[in-house]
């Protein structure tokens, strides 16, 4: 057990830590560089308005906002800032939409990212692992080989595409399916069956141009480890030991080629935290996606740092319980 | 114990998952509102019965929140689309998101409204004001005086003191709006008696009243019994917002994406009730989204306006939703907003600092082309510096007419006349091609749709006059400055965010290139583009420098700023809107001529057609169109929208000037 902690429980936190030192310090430094300015946004969007003020009121007013938006000081000043604030737990003001906390803006955009893309994410990963499965051990039944066909076809196309020609279809010719929004307008979130039914039924398109897409990857990638597994001699032997065919696929060939397609998950459940962005403005969704284009546009510093800061979190912190989970499914790596 | 299998488990699990997603496809419940207006539940007659039977959308309208019938609201687009953050409602702080959420429209009023077309009751309203400002004689005093009657929903009357109060904090608070307006010309302020403020300036203005006017904005009044509470006026939300206006806020999404607003029990107590009661019981502003989606809305009967929408998603709803509305009947369709789309030259930058240079790039451009590219023909151009929209056809361009057909511009010692009174014409049959008989056919409807001429598009003037100033090609045939260095022409531009800018943009920088111009388009976003404009660190802008009131002749709004004394070269922030950084020996007179004068006073056109005339000949930036909104108005549900048929607002729905249209219409019998 020492040993386990001192030789890979400890490395491995260490270099979670380390990740997030760097990636949050570039996080820091990058919006910076952009000779774009949050304070001058703000006046430039009072002067596009024809504001007459003089220069002399104008410098007034930048001084004013640059105070009131923390970015006074050096930069090195403002990097500890950052980081007493961050420890504290405070992400600071977004600065469009001054004085809402970032956290705040977080809180509320997080819920719908995650519960679309991870509910996306686990449906496309079920099914296409098991499909992948299916179709590489009984590859001649016509039927799978119609969803392998598909499923190349379809794996290409880019995920915002798809979520087009569902919008127009589903919600234009043929409305069956709302065409925008997490939920009507009137309606409040609450935590009620009727509500929930409107979530679901508002989610369906944004959902399934995700899972058609990412069904297409997995389904691929758990095809092509099958094949080279089906081939093993403890396969070979399972099968002339006579058991049973859908044994020997789930119990044998399935776990064995699962153990990337569980990596390839972790990573792409870390990568929820950034929302989808395309998805999200084609379908009206308020998660994380908008909320980053938002930021961007209007250069909050502090917004991008809290949603970039999010998402290195997210997937450090996914592929830390990758590796701290991977030993139970691998006995080769509990035993080393 | 009972066990259950893995493959039972996950067989029960698929069948769960599927009985709720099929359960969910089956839609949100809806009560059907009751029949009629003011939810009256009568038998119905066989006649009522026959009625109710063919109009089948209001009956079965269902609500649109949980008590808020569809056939009571109105539903209109807020163009911010999702506010964030949503709850705050502070007004008088700058970069605020929820402006057009209702807010400015029904919830908050201000001293006067002056009307981009032709007003409910003439163009000018006298909304909180009981009257006109009352200036002195040296314009250094103003006097208001206030409506009476006039109460905030929450029971307290708006007297003097919110007037008094608004301005003395706007000036006094570090971070405001108009803080900067009421420092300079507020010295003091007297009330004597709740019903009127007297402002001592502290230089002459006869256009101070000018902040408190409302052209789709204007300094709105603050209750002073709810905000001199607050220690914080800069970080308060003004959050559930107290209404000076006939609607209360009723609900929001905290996620910014509706607002719904409920007519109050005593909108009589307000200044819109001398109209008459707004008909709608309830108003919703929603985000819908791009384009496509507000075509999906409106055709579902989810949205009865939309703010504005590309040409293409105009023509797909004049096609296939005949109940569409836009500004016009058919083509052009579009409202014209008092705004003029113009390339701004820098006015200091070698080359265009000589104006016969700028008079070449004018005719260099193809304004058939730009009209076709940017609006699919819908444009309603302008040769000259004011907008051709609201009233100003009748104060500035028919009046013109005989002067700019006789106008005159010297090539190589000739008298060239530059001015094409058939543009529109031209811009009308190319869009004929592919619009067909949605385009009219006769000149007056023409004029009115696509506007007068324009400046004729001659590339061997063009030619001429960039000789004259000096100009050379090099062995390719590109234009170079008289000293031999290159003469580039980088054209500042919006992105997709206003597709009908950018496209136009693209247009006019290949109609340079063909001429021989190295000219690029450069697409910039907002904060970037202003950003560069302001500083003039620029050559040209795609953009609009020339605001009006649209109803009013007054061209001072945006004429103040354009006199010597606002000027700032090249590296400093333009004061205001001269960031072409232009100056004239004869524009400061005209302009302090102009400020001398009353607001009303009939000279104010003389003058402003000398403006018009002495830019037509200098050329300090080229006019090219008015920005024609895309305001599309569903008869479904309400009828009576603006028109340019009847023009008494603008139906634009950010503008806090649509207040008025709550008054004329009304639900589709």
């Amino acid at each position: 057990m020492r040993k386990f902690i001192l030789n890979y429980l400890i490395p491995r936190i260490g270099q979670y830590l380390m990740v997030i030192f760097v990636g949050v310090t570039l996080t820091f430094i990058i919006p910076r560089l952009s000779p774009n300015d949050p304070v001058e946004t703000q006046v430039s969007q009072m002067m596009m308005s024809g504001s007459h003020v003089s220069p002399e009121e104008i410098e007034h007013l930048r001084e004013a906002l640059t105070e009131m938006y923390g970015l006074s000081g050096s930069p090195w000043e403002q990097y500890l800032a950052f980081w007493g604030r961050l420890l504290r737990g405070d992400l600071g003001p977004s600065l469009s939409t001054f004085p809402t906390p970032v956290s705040t803006l977080l809180g509320r955009a997080m819920p719908w990212t995650f519960g679309l893309l991870l509910t996306a994410v686990l449906i496309s990963w079920v099914i296409g692992n098991v499909l992948g499965a299916i179709a590489s051990y009984h590859e001649g039944n016509p039927a799978i080989r119609l969803v392998d066909i598909l499923s190349q076809a379809v794996r290409p196309i880019p995920y915002y595409i798809m979520a087009l020609v569902l919008l127009v279809v589903f919600a234009y010719y043929i409305p069956i399916f709302p065409f925008s929004g997490a939920y009507p307008p009137g309606m409040h979130v609450e935590l009620s069956w009727s509500f929930a039914m409107t979530v679901i039924r508002h989610s369906i398109l944004p959902a399934l141009s995700l899972i058609l897409i990412g069904l297409g990857g997995w389904f691929i990638g758990m095809k092509s480890l099958t094949s080279n597994i089906i081939s093993e001699d403890y396969v070979v032997y399972a099968e002339n030991a006579g058991l049973r065919q859908n044994t020997i696929l789930y119990q044998y060939v399935m776990r064995n080629a699962l153990l990337p397609q569980i990596t390839g998950l972790a990573l792409q459940l870390g990568l929820i935290f950034s929302g989808a962005l395309i998805m999200e403005v084609v379908f009206g969704y308020p998660g994380m996606g908008l909320l980053t284009l938002q930021a961007v546009m209007a250069n909050d510093y502090t917004l991008i740092m809290g949603i970039t800061l999010l998402s290195i979190v997210g997937v450090a912190t996914s592929v830390l319980i990758l590796d701290f989970i991977y030993p139970l499914f691998d006995p080769r790596v509990r035993h080393q | 114990m009972y066990r259950i299998s893995r493959r039972k488990f996950l067989a029960q699990l698929g069948l769960v998952t599927a009985s709720g997603a099929l359960a969910s496809c089956a839609g949100p419940i809806t009560v059907p509102s009751n029949q009629g207006n003011q939810g009256q539940v009568a038998a119905p007659t066989e006649a009522a019965k026959e009625a109710a039977e063919e109009v089948v959308i209001a009956s079965d309208a269902g609500e649109v929140a949980p008590g808020v019938p569809r056939a009571e609201t109105l539903i209109l687009e807020n163009p911010t689309g999702r506010v964030v953050p949503a709850d705050d409602f502070n007004r008088w702080r700058p970069g605020i998101q929820s402006a057009s959420t209702g807010l400015q429209q029904l919830g908050l009023d201000a001293l006067w409204y002056i009307d981009p077309d032709a007003g409910i009751d003439g163009v000018w309203d006298n909304s909180l004001a009981a009257d006109k400002p009352i200036y002195n004689e040296d314009f250094t005093q103003m006097t208001v005086k206030l409506r009476e009657g006039i109460y905030w929903s929450d029971g307290v009357e708006f007297t003097a003191d919110d007037l008094i109060y608004t301005v003395d904090t706007l000036k006094n608070t570090e971070g405001m709006s108009y803080t900067g307006q009421f420092a300079k010309y507020v010295a003091s302020m007297e009330k004597p008696d709740n019903y009127t403020v007297v402002f001592n300036l502290a230089e002459p203005n006869s256009r101070f009243h000018g902040l408190f006017t409302v052209r789709w904005s204007a300094c709105f009044m603050m209750p002073k019994h709810i905000f001199e509470q607050q220690e914080d006026i800069v970080a308060y939300t003004f959050n559930p917002p107290v209404s000076l206006g006939p609607y209360v806020l009723k609900d929001f999404d905290p996620n910014g994406n509706w607002y719904l607003w409920e007519r109050r029990e005593d909108w009589q107590r307000t200044t819109l009730a001398r109209f008459g009661m707004p008909a709608p019981t309830y108003v919703m502003y929603i985000a819908p989204g791009p384009s496509d989606k507000k075509v999906i809305a409106q055709t579902s009967g989810e949205l009865d306006v939309i703010h504005d929408i590309a040409p293409e998603g105009m023509i797909t709803l004049a096609r296939t939703h005949p109940t569409s509305k836009g500004w016009f009947k058919s083509f052009p369709w579009a409202h014209p907003d008092p705004t003029l789309p113009a390339v701004i030259y820098n006015n200091e930058k070698p080359g265009l600092d000589n104006r016969d240079v700028r008079w070449a790039l004018t005719l260099a451009i193809d304004i058939v082309r730009v009209a076709m590219a940017s609006y699919r023909g819908a444009a309603t151009i302008s040769a000259i510096h004011v907008p051709p929209t609201g009233l100003y056809p009748q104060y500035y361009f028919e009046p013109l007419q005989p002067w700019l057909n006789d106008f005159t511009i010297e090539i190589d010692g000739e008298a060239y006349k530059a001015y094409d009174p058939e543009a529109a014409t031209r811009i009308a049959d190319a869009a004929r091609e592919t619009l067909g008989d949605l385009v009219p056919t006769d000149p007056e409807e023409i004029r009115k749709a696509i506007g007068y001429g324009w400046w004729r598009y001659d590339l061997e003037a063009a030619e001429k006059l960039m000789l004259q100033a000096g100009m050379t090609r090099n062995d390719s045939g590109i234009w170079q400055l008289p000293s031999g260095e290159p003469f580039k022409m980088a054209l500042l531009a919006e992105g997709e965010t206003r597709p009908v800018m950018n496209r136009g943009a693209a247009m006019i920088v290949e109609n340079w290139k063909e001429f021989g111009i190295d000219a690029t388009l450069d697409v910039r976003d907002n904060a970037s583009r202003s950003r560069l404009a302001l500083l003039g660190e620029f050559d040209a802008e795609f953009s609009w420098t020339i605001e009006t009131w649209g109803g009013h002749p007054d061209l001072f709004f945006f004429l103040e700023s354009w006199h010597s004394a606002f000027y700032r070269p090249t590296g400093e922030n333009a004061a205001g809107r001269n960031r072409m950084r232009w100056k004239h020996p004869e524009l400061d007179p005209i302009i302090e001529a102009i400020q001398r004068l009353d607001f009303d006073d009939p000279k104010g056109i003389e003058l402003g057609l000398e403006f018009i005339k002495l830019a037509a000949r200098e050329m300090p930036i080229t006019p090219i169109m008015s920005y024609n909104v895309f305001s599309v108005c569903d008869e479904v549900y309400w009828e009576g929208f603006p028109t340019a048929e009847d023009p008494y607002t603008n139906p634009v729905a950010n503008w806090a000037n649509t207040k008025y249209m709550f008054v004329k219409i009304r639900p589709k019998a």
